[in-house]
């Protein structure tokens, strides 16, 4: 049984899922589901797709280069069944596993402490281009304030000259 | 998915480039022809100065189709176009090489000459 990887989004394909597309030249293409045999046949490049795979991990949004990638990967050479052998590999492929999503998480903290900086700085520039826009309205209402203030202050004289006459 | 006044091109070097199906010959009135099957052809587009000329009526083994195939464990497979190869009565293929990827199921309807002719077998 053999899992092979979809061509355009890079997940599994599972014996008795998706569907082979042979081209004229025997080279075989593997698509998980139809919408990624879809994409294929419009001739689109999954290193330009966002959601795919491929486009992640080009552009740096995923983990890409990595010691713990050497693992998977396809053999040509022919190993000669061997019970211990076997034993061992599957210990090693859960250890491989847990380090690689260690080192995930790793990433996208990094990533994520990054994406938290650029956030800022562009909030910043964003406030110092459009100033101007909200400068008017801050003067408007301090002159309001200002206008307010004489006659509140006039109120408050009146009122204390009608209390002293009353009196 | 191969019925009457389909298209064909021709996937060796027997001389024959394009056939059209007329007849699907399977046993009752079967309307579509897949891979493996045998049809009657007639030659539409030929290369010059070979055995086989144009309106030829010859017989055909279908070894590549648009229409899916499903495999027994579930997978289908495509190809990139509708492709039979040109055999005699004795189902032994007229011409001498075989070009393109053919379909595994051949073996199974005993075409081992045209498998074996085969550069890639899928």
């Amino acid at each position: 049984m053999r899992l092979e990887k979809c061509y355009i989004c890079s997940s599994t394909v599972y014996p008795g899922h998706g569907i082979e597309f042979v081209r004229n030249d025997a080279k075989v293409f593997r698509f998980c589901r139809s919408k990624c045999r879809k994409t294929f046949h419009m001739k689109r490049n999954p290193r330009y797709l966002r959601w795919t795979k491929a486009y992640r991990k080009s552009h740096g949004k995923e983990m890409a280069i990595d010691s713990t990638f050497e693992f998977e990967r396809k053999r040509q050479r022919i190993q000669r069944y061997d019970r211990e052998l076997v034993g061992k590999t599957i210990q090693a492929i859960q250890k491989v596993d847990a380090v690689r999503v260690k080192r995930e998480k790793d990433f996208y903290k990094s990533k994520m402490k990054q994406a938290k900086k650029q956030e800022q700085r562009t909030a910043v520039r964003e406030l110092e281009k459009g100033i101007n826009l909200i400068e008017p309205d801050i003067l408007r209402v301090k002159e309001s304030v200002r206008a307010r203030e004489p006659v509140q202050q006039g109120v408050a004289l009146v009122e204390r000259d009608q209390s002293n006459t009353s009196n | 998915m191969i019925q009457n006044q389909t298209y064909l091109n021709v996937a060796d070097n027997s001389g024959a480039k394009q056939i059209m199906c007329v007849r699907i010959l399977k046993p009752g009135n079967a309307k579509y022809a897949h891979i493996g099957d045998i049809i009657v052809g007639v030659v539409k587009e030929a290369i010059p100065n070979m055995p086989v000329k144009k309106s030829d009526v010859v017989r055909a083994v279908i070894v590549r189709t648009k229409k899916m195939l499903r495999r027994p464990d579930g997978m289908h497979i495509r190809f990139d176009d509708n492709a039979a190869i040109l055999i005699n009565q004795d189902n032994n293929p007229r011409g001498t090489r075989v070009f393109g990827p053919i379909a595994r199921e051949l073996r199974d309807k005993n075409f081992t000459k045209i498998i074996s002719l085969a550069i890639e077998v899928i």
